[in-house]
């Protein structure tokens, strides 16, 4: 949200890139880390998230920026907690949080029904159904396999690294064209992903979408694809079928074997 | 419709999720964390189809997401359903405890430094001796069972 | 000649044992004891139509009697499909006349009176000896094998001879072989026979390589490989009438010769001459009714066939004839030489039969008419009587149990008296004692010797004579022995061999041939005196049931004996054979016809050569006759010469020296270069993987999110890629 110049932005970036890294580092369960690492984590981990929307642009309105921001942190805030969280069953509950904030962000983008949908169908069922087999497998006070990670300092890097080509990216693609294509070439290269001022036709049509947004997204679902959604409907029945004869089959062979059956 | 900039933050956010939700799937070991994580991510990859779709004002990107939904939806019917075979198994909802199918001459990989966790220990009272007291009363073994 | 009757029937011929021969290798097992009757059938069937064909191909050439109309070629083509064809190119840079004209290999099947002839000899033995196996056979394990391996000789070796075109004879010249091999090696779990099949595939292999170049040399020379003329083209058949009535059709000079010289090397190796012989002997590990119908009978008569069917060809080349003579009189001579201390029944037969091969390719050498003829003719008496005399001994063997050393039993005439009387007969006949079948045969190969090595002698007889009209009129004449006729054929002074071609030679075969007539009936009675008469002596193996042998064996032996009296007095006195085979194509040709003499009955070469055969009876008799087999033989008194004989001439042991040791140090060398240098070169780019491998091993973790993480890393260099197109 600040000035654009390109080496004070290059310096943000690559200042966010580390402290995120080093930040997730600090944060993962590594064993032992004594609280004085976990709060220097923190720490770093807000200055990264400073830096990123930092990157950011800002938006027309006040009032959508702000409602945009506090959605948008909720999400990624709850979302690093999921990760870094030991108890698994926190980390459901750090994760329902991620969903809410991304159903903001979806509804600030125009996307009630999709907001709605992925409260219902993520919070309400699938968190629920996590927390279940959270409940029916959790052993008995804190297992060790959650107390350390997989190799927490390279995939850190990695995650960061990721975010900083992703967020470079998506800078150089939302640029102003001119800016950006410099050559002609690379102009012509560009201009099917470059997004350019949508033309009066896209305009008359995304006014469209503004007003009844739930019934046009019903009609496009079920005109155009009709056939896909009949076969998600399979699908969902392929699955129910398939889990529950894995689950009997499955329980059948832990009893003869004698394992850890329940 | 929606402008340029607004486009540009809902990826950015986007690119967060997705990027936290892979070192998650790459860090943690329990399972079911796993599957939080990779559900972590395709919020991310929602969020950007979402606002590619309001960009170019195309039902499309909306339409995928509700799809994702739906396989999210089956994938974690499935997906759940192993992970509580895998834990009939082998007892435990730990990634590493499956790498069989490693080359036969690497020995198996342990975790080498696991120090006691003493947030969740049990913290007994501990009473001044008063008195005699028996070592190795079996009542209080007993009571202790029960408290 | 009506053009559909005979053709089918010339069909039927080969399809009828093939037919057999396929039934009995599917329903062998399910048929069990009754497994020859696809086969006989298939055979029996052949060989009527085989007859029918001899008497239409008869009635078509017409009866000669005194020469009173010129004799016209008779043959019948009969193309069935066209098994490959090349398309010619147009003529172009650095083409050869070859790949211009195309190429074509049409499976045509020819009848003429050799075939005819051929064909009635081949299914007529093989009915008689298929049925004369089922007695001696009948309780064999691999009984339906050997009817179908028979069945398919018969046809294979029809196919051989009807065939009328060079690589469809390579091709059943291959395929007797391989019936050959097979049935060499009919009790394939007995070393010995295993080894006899495999030096006999093997010695016939460089026969069957002299065959294959000579079929290319061929192709390159004349551009086809057929022996007729195809319609629509410009090419004239090998042995064409077209082309055969044309002096010059034929090439001589160093090519033909090379062709002569390289189809001798092929008619050698099948019909085991000198100095390819080594595998015949050998082959009697095989069944006795194999060896009666192939190495006796049949595919040994197929270099005399691949020899007479190319008589102009080597008319054309006089030195290449002169040595298909030297060839065939040394071979009679050194195996009968041979044959004079064998002890084994069926191995005096075998050098016996590579003797009687031996006179036939003298005579054919002459390029006379009358030797061609001679040599067909003793082809026909030799197959009916070695054939008799081979299955009297596997009669023998029957009843001895299996025992075929002749110093082990003895007087047999009182124990089986109808092979001994049939026995005696075939003899008779293979000694050339008048006037059994061997004598007339023999007797006009004599004669054609004869009149080789005195040429002057026969001129005076005869006065206005084709003979010496012949030299007068063409140079490649055989008795032109002049330089000037030398001069006259300038590409044939270039060859050395026709320095052969000289008086002084003929007459030295003569007289070896001679000489072989008297080896001949001295070691045939020798093998009759131990074996037949003397004390009754029986070996132990026999049991106490030596018998005569079942009629189904008695009965061909019988059958056998009939022609083996018969067929030389009637196929002599009226001339019959040898004016039917003169309508042969083949013989037709100019330079051959020109030679032809009229019947002549000479009684000097009959005495001289019945004298022969009375000494060598009168020997044997004197040395054996009456006396117990085991007893010490007449070859004591051969002094050194002795051990020379029993070792075969050491041709075994020359040819291990020379050749397998050779191989075999070559063969070790091969070995160890490849198991030390090949494989260690493989073994070594192997470890290239292996240690490549080594260095990524450990990443082989069998954790899953090790292997995500790597997944990723690769991702973000993707990423990183894109992200480059998109800087500023």
């Amino acid at each position: 949200m600040f000035g654009s110049d390109p080496t004070s932005a290059g310096t943000l970036l690559a200042a966010g890139v580390t402290s995120a890294a080093v930040s997730l580092w600090l944060l993962l369960p590594r064993g032992t880390q004594s609280p004085a690492s976990m709060r220097l984590g923190t720490v770093l981990g807000l200055l990264a998230l400073a830096a990123f929307v930092a990157t950011g642009q800002r938006l027309g309105s006040i009032g959508e920026e702000a409602v945009f921001l506090i959605v948008s942190l909720v999400a990624v805030v709850a979302g690093a907690a999921t990760i870094v969280t030991r108890s698994p069953v926190y980390s459901a509950i750090w994760f329902a949080l991620a969903l809410a904030g991304v159903a903001g962000v979806l509804l600030v983008l125009g996307a009630q029904f999709l907001g709605v949908a992925t409260i219902v169908v993520y919070a309400g069922a699938i968190l629920v159904m996590f927390l279940f087999v959270l409940m029916l497998a959790q052993p008995s006070g804190m297992a060790p396999y959650d107390r350390v990670s997989s190799e927490p300092l390279l995939s850190a890097v990695a995650g960061a690294v990721l975010l900083g080509l992703l967020t470079l990216s998506i800078g150089r693609l939302t640029a102003e064209p001119a800016a950006c294509c410099n050559t002609p070439s690379r102009a012509a290269a560009m201009a099917d992903a470059a997004p350019v001022a949508p033309a009066a036709a896209d305009v008359a049509k995304a006014d469209r979408m503004e007003s009844d947004q739930v019934a046009r997204l019903g009609a496009e679902l079920f005109g155009r694809h009709l056939l896909a959604v009949e076969v998600a409907g399979v699908l969902l029945l392929a699955s129910l079928v398939g889990a529950i004869a894995v689950v009997s089959r499955g329980e059948a062979a832990a009893a003869s074997e004698g394992r850890f059956s329940r | 419709m929606m402008s340029l900039p607004m486009l540009h933050n809902a990826l950015l956010v986007g690119a967060m999720l997705f990027s936290l939700g892979l070192v998650g799937i790459l860090t943690r070991r329990n399972l079911i964390v796993m599957f939080l994580c990779a559900e972590l991510m395709l919020q991310g990859v929602s969020v950007s189809l979402v606002a590619w779709s309001r960009y170019h004002g195309d039902w499309g990107g909306q339409v995928l997401v509700i799809f994702v939904l739906t396989v999210a939806a089956c994938e974690a019917a499935v997906a759940l359903v192993f992970v509580l075979q895998a834990f009939a198994r082998t007892g435990r909802l730990d990634a590493a405890a499956w790498q069989t199918l490693r080359e036969a001459t690497l020995p198996r990989v342990m975790d080498s430094k696991l120090p006691a966790d003493d947030t969740l220990a049990p913290s007994w009272p501990t009473l001044s001796p008063a008195g005699v007291l028996p070592p190795g009363d079996p009542q209080e073994s007993l009571q202790r069972e029960h408290v | 000649m009506q053009p559909l009757f005979p053709a089918t029937l010339l069909v039927l011929v080969p399809l009828l044992p093939l037919v057999g021969a396929i039934c009995t290798v599917l329903l062998g097992r399910r048929l069990g004891p009754r497994a020859h009757l696809p086969a006989v059938a298939g055979i029996a069937g052949a060989a009527a139509v085989a007859l029918i064909l001899l008497l239409t191909t008869y009635a078509e050439v017409g009866h000669g009697g005194a020469h009173s109309e010129p004799v016209r070629p008779v043959e019948m083509i009969t193309t069935l499909w066209q098994w490959a064809s090349v398309e010619g190119t147009p003529a172009g840079e650095g083409l050869t006349s070859g790949a211009q004209q195309g190429f074509s290999i049409p499976v045509t099947l020819r009848l003429d009176p050799l075939t005819a002839t051929l064909l009635v000899i081949i299914t007529g033995v093989g009915l008689l000896v298929a049925i004369y196996s089922i007695g001696y056979l009948h309780d064999d394990p691999g009984y339906p094998r050997f009817f179908a391996l028979v069945s398919m000789f018969v046809f294979s070796m029809s196919m051989l001879v009807a065939a009328s075109n060079f690589l469809l004879v390579y091709v059943f010249w291959e395929a007797v072989g391989a019936c050959s091999y097979l049935l060499i090696g009919f009790w394939y779990s007995k070393p010995e026979a295993a080894r006899a099949a495999k030096k006999a595939f093997l010695v016939n292999r460089v026969g069957d390589f002299g065959l294959a170049i000579a079929t290319f040399l061929l192709w390159m020379t004349y551009g086809t490989l057929n022996f007729h003329d195809t319609p629509n083209s410009a090419i004239e058949g090998i042995l064409s009438q077209t082309r055969l009535a044309d002096p010059g059709g034929i090439v001589g000079g160093v090519i033909g010769t090379a062709i002569c010289l390289l189809l001798l090397l092929a008619a050698c190796g099948k019909s085991a001459q000198m100095p390819l012989h080594v595998w015949l002997p050998d082959a009697m590990e095989g069944p006795t009714p194999a060896s009666a119908l192939i190495h006796a009978a049949t595919m040994v008569t197929a270099g005399i066939y691949l020899i007479t069917r190319c008589a102009p060809l080597f008319v054309a080349c006089p030195g290449a004839l002169a040595m298909v003579s030297i060839v065939g009189a040394t071979t009679a001579l050194v195996a009968a030489l041979i044959a004079t201390v064998q002890n084994d029944l069926k191995r005096v037969l075998a050098y016996s039969t590579i003797s009687q091969l031996g006179y036939m390719f003298a005579s054919l050498g002459t390029g006379t008419m009358l030797g061609f003829t001679a040599a067909i003719f003793h082809l026909v008496t030799h197959a009916f009587f070695k054939a008799l005399l081979f299955l009297g001994a596997g009669s023998v063997m029957h009843a001895m149990g299996g025992v075929i050393d002749m110093r082990r039993f003895g007087g047999l005439r009182k124990v089986m008296p109808i092979t001994a009387a049939t026995f005696l007969i075939g003899s008779l006949a293979l000694s050339g004692v008048p006037p059994f079948a061997g004598f007339f045969s023999k007797d006009e190969i004599l004669a054609t010797l004869h009149a080789k090595a005195y040429p002057s002698a026969h001129a005076q007889e005869h006065g206005d004579l084709p003979v010496a009209a012949g030299a007068d009129r063409s140079p490649l004449h055989l008795a032109a022995y002049s330089s000037d006729a030398h001069a006259a054929t300038p590409a044939g002074a270039a060859v050395g061999l026709d320095s052969l071609n000289t008086p002084a030679v003929w007459q030295t075969l003569f007289w070896m041939s001679l000489v072989t007539a008297g080896l001949t009936a001295f070691y045939t009675f020798r093998a009759v005196f131990m074996t037949f008469t003397g004390p009754v002596r029986v070996p132990p193996e026999a049991g106490h049931h030596a018998h005569e042998s079942p009629p189904v064996m008695t009965w061909p032996l019988i059958i056998l004996a009939v022609p083996s009296v018969l067929a030389g007095w009637l196929l002599f006195s009226t001339d019959a054979l040898a004016h039917f085979l003169s309508a042969t194509p083949s013989l037709w040709a100019e330079s051959v016809r020109h030679t032809a003499t009229p019947l002549e009955f000479h009684w000097d070469l009959a005495i001289q050569g019945t004298l022969a055969a009375a000494i060598g009876i009168a020997v044997a008799a004197i040395g054996h006759l009456g006396r117990r087999s085991d007893l010490p033989q007449m070859e004591r008194y051969l002094g050194p010469l002795e051990p020379l004989f029993a070792n075969k001439f050491y041709f075994d042991q020359i040819y291990q020296a020379l050749i397998v040791k050779p191989l075999e140090g070559l063969a070790l060398l091969a070995a160890l270069f490849d198991r030390s240098v090949i494989d260690g070169l493989v073994d070594g780019v192997a470890r290239i993987p292996v240690a490549l491998g080594s260095l990524v091993r450990n990443m082989q973790s069998g954790l899953l999110q090790r292997y995500a993480l790597a997944g990723v890393m690769g991702v973000l260099a993707i990423v990183y890629a894109l992200a480059w197109q998109l800087r500023g």
